[in-house]
C-alpha cells in the first residue's frame, strides 16, 4: 500500500528502527517492571520497618533500577536505545504496573538513561568492556542523583554526601557491572542471537553453536 | 508462591466521573501538577492542595474510603520516613537536641513540606490509576498525543505479557523446585540465588517469545500508513474543562499562599 499522506511513523529516516528492536526494549521494561514489583513488595515492608534509616538504604539499591539501559544497549547497539529503554520502562510501571510516584518517573528514566548512554555513546557504540558498563552505571546514577536531590530534597541536609557516595557506588556495581553480566548469560542462552548483539558476536568467532 | 495479580484485572470498567475523562488528558494535568510541586518548598500550600486532591479523588473515582487508605500506606509510609530524616539532619535554628540527633526548625518545615508533596502526588496517581484503563490510554496516546503506532502496538504487546507475568513466574518457580537441591527442611531454596535464577530465566523466555510477538506484528502489517482506529477514544469539551478547573485551583492555590506569605519556593533547601 501507498501512503498519501507522510505518517510520522514512515517519514524519511536513515535507519528505522526494525520492530523487533523495539519490542524487545518493551520486553525488558515489562520483566524488569515486574522482578522490581516482586521486589518491591517486599522492599516496602523492610523500609518501614527501618523507618528513616529506609530513605538512606534506597540508594544502596538505587543501581539496580539502571539496568535496562545497558542491555538494552549492549543489545540493540543502537543510539538511544538506552534512553528509550529507560522510558519505556518508567511508562510500564506508572501505567500498567500504577506505581505511585508519578509521573515525575518519566523524567527520572531519561535522564538515567542518558547518563547509562552516554559512555557507550562516546566509544560509538563499539566498546562493551568492563570499564564502559561501570562508566555507565556511574554516569546514570550520577546524573540521576542531582534531580532526584531537587525532587526530594537532599540538598542542604548533613547526609548529602553519604548518599552520593552511596549511590554511585551502588550504580556502578549494580548498574554497570551486573548489567555485563547478565548481557553475557542472555548471550550465552543464544535468545539474542537475532539482534546486533549476535551478529557482532559471529564476527568475533564466538557464536553459540 | 502464589501468582501475585498485576495491576487491575483486564476488562473490570473503571467506573466513576474521571473514568469518563481523556487518558492523555489526565495523564498531562498529573504532570503538570507533579511538576509544579517540585518547586514549593512550605507546607502549608502542598496541605491545601493534598486535601483538595484528596476530596476531588475521592469524588470523581468510586474507591471506597477504606481501599482509599490502604492505598495510601507505601507512599505514605516514604513520606515519613523523608519526613523524620529532614527533621534530624537540616542545619539551622535548634529546637531539641540529644547527643548527635537535633531536630530543627528548616527541617520540620522543609520535611513536612516534602512528605506532603508526596501524599498529593501519590492520591492523584492512585485517582489516575483507578480511573484509567491502560490500554485505552495507549490508543489515546496514539490517538492525542501522536504517539507512533508501532510504538504503541508495541507497548500494547508488552501489557500483554505483563498481565501473563505472574503465571509464567510461577511455571518456572515450579520446574526450580522439580530439580532444585531441597533445603535440609524439605523446602524451596527461597534465597535471594533462587529469586534471580528465576528473574533470569523470566527474561530469557520473555526475550524469546518477544521476538515472535514482533514477527507476528509484523506479518500482519503493524507500520503501514494510513491507518484506521477501532473504537477511537474522544477528546470532548468536558475535558478541557476539567483541564482549565484543575490549572485553575492551582494557579489559586499558590497566589492566595503567596498573598498570605506562605508559599516558599526552592532556596528553602539551601537557606
Amino acid at each position: 500500500m501507498v501512503s498519501t499522506s507522510p505518517d510520522r511513523q514512515t517519514a524519511p529516516r536513515r535507519t528505522p528502527w526494525p520492530l523487533k528492536d523495539l519490542v524487545l526494549l518493551v520486553v525488558l521494561g515489562v520483566v524488569f517492571g515486574f522482578v522490581y514489583w516482586v521486589f518491591v513488595q517486599a522492599w516496602t515492608a523492610l523500609s518501614i520497618a527501618m523507618g528513616p534509616a529506609g530513605d538512606l538504604a534506597q540508594h544502596f539499591l538505587a543501581g539496580s533500577w539502571l539496568l535496562v539501559a545497558p542491555l538494552a544497549i549492549a543489545i540493540v547497539q543502537r543510539p538511544f536505545a538506552g534512553v528509550i529503554a529507560e522510558v519505556l520502562a518508567s511508562v510500564i510501571e506508572v501505567v500498567f504496573l500504577g506505581s505511585a510516584v508519578g509521573p515525575m518517573l518519566f523524567i527520572a528514566a531519561a535522564i538515567q538513561g542518558v547518563g547509562s548512554e552516554l559512555p557507550f555513546a562516546a566509544t560509538r557504540y563499539r566498546s562493551y568492556g568492563w570499564l564502559t558498563y561501570a562508566l555507565s552505571g556511574l554516569m546514570g546514577a550520577g546524573l540521576v542523583f542531582f534531580y532526584s536531590a531537587l525532587r526530594f530534597g537532599w540538598y542542604g541536609q548533613d547526609l548529602f554526601f553519604t548518599r552520593l557516595a552511596i549511590h554511585l557506588l551502588s550504580g556502578v556495581v549494580l548498574g554497570g557491572l551486573l548489567a555485563k553480566v547478565i548481557v553475557e548469560g542472555l548471550a550465552r542462552t543464544g535468545v539474542v542471537d537475532n539482534f546486533a548483539i549476535g551478529q557482532t558476536r559471529l564476527a568475533a568467532g564466538h557464536g553459540t553453536r | 508462591m502464589s501468582a501475585p495479580a498485576v495491576g487491575r484485572p483486564a476488562g473490570a470498567a473503571a467506573v466513576g466521573v474521571l473514568a469518563r475523562r481523556n487518558p492523555t488528558v489526565k495523564l498531562g494535568l498529573l504532570f503538570v501538577v507533579s511538576l509544579v510541586l517540585v518547586f514549593i518548598l512550605d507546607p502549608v500550600t502542598p496541605a491545601v492542595l493534598y486535601v483538595l486532591a484528596l476530596i476531588a479523588v475521592a469524588a470523581s473515582t468510586r474507591i471506597a474510603p477504606r481501599a482509599l487508605a490502604l492505598l495510601h500506606l507505601p507512599f505514605a509510609a516514604f513520606g515519613l520516613g523523608v519526613f523524620l530524616v529532614n527533621a534530624l539532619s537540616r542545619p539551622g535554628e535548634v529546637l531539641w537536641s540529644a547527643g548527635p540527633l537535633r531536630i530543627t526548625v528548616e527541617g520540620l518545615s522543609v520535611g513536612a513540606s516534602l512528605a506532603l508533596r508526596t501524599l498529593v502526588i501519590g492520591v492523584l496517581a492512585i485517582g489516575f490509576i483507578a480511573s484509567t484503563d491502560g490500554v485505552r490510554l495507549m490508543h489515546s496516546l496514539h490517538q492525542q498525543a501522536r504517539l507512533g503506532p508501532r510504538v504503541t502496538y508495541a507497548v500494547l504487546a508488552g501489557y500483554r505479557m505483563l498481565q501473563e507475568m505472574p503465571r509464567e513466574w510461577q511455571t518456572i518457580r515450579q520446574a526450580h523446585a522439580v530439580r532444585a537441591p531441597l533445603r535440609p527442611d524439605g523446602t524451596l531454596p527461597r534465597g535471594a540465588t533462587a529469586l534471580a535464577r528465576a528473574s533470569f530465566a523470566l527474561l530469557v523466555i520473555s526475550v524469546r517469545k518477544g521476538e515472535r510477538m514482533a514477527q507476528s506484528l509484523e506479518s500482519r502489517g503493524l507500520g503501514l500508513s494510513p491507518r484506521t482506529t477501532w473504537r477511537p477514544v474522544r477528546l470532548s469539551a468536558a475535558d478541557w474543562l476539567m483541564a482549565a478547573g484543575v490549572l485553575a485551583v492551582l494557579g489559586a492555590v499558590l497566589l492566595v499562599s503567596a498573598m498570605l506569605g506562605h508559599l516558599e519556593g526552592i532556596d528553602a533547601l539551601f537557606g
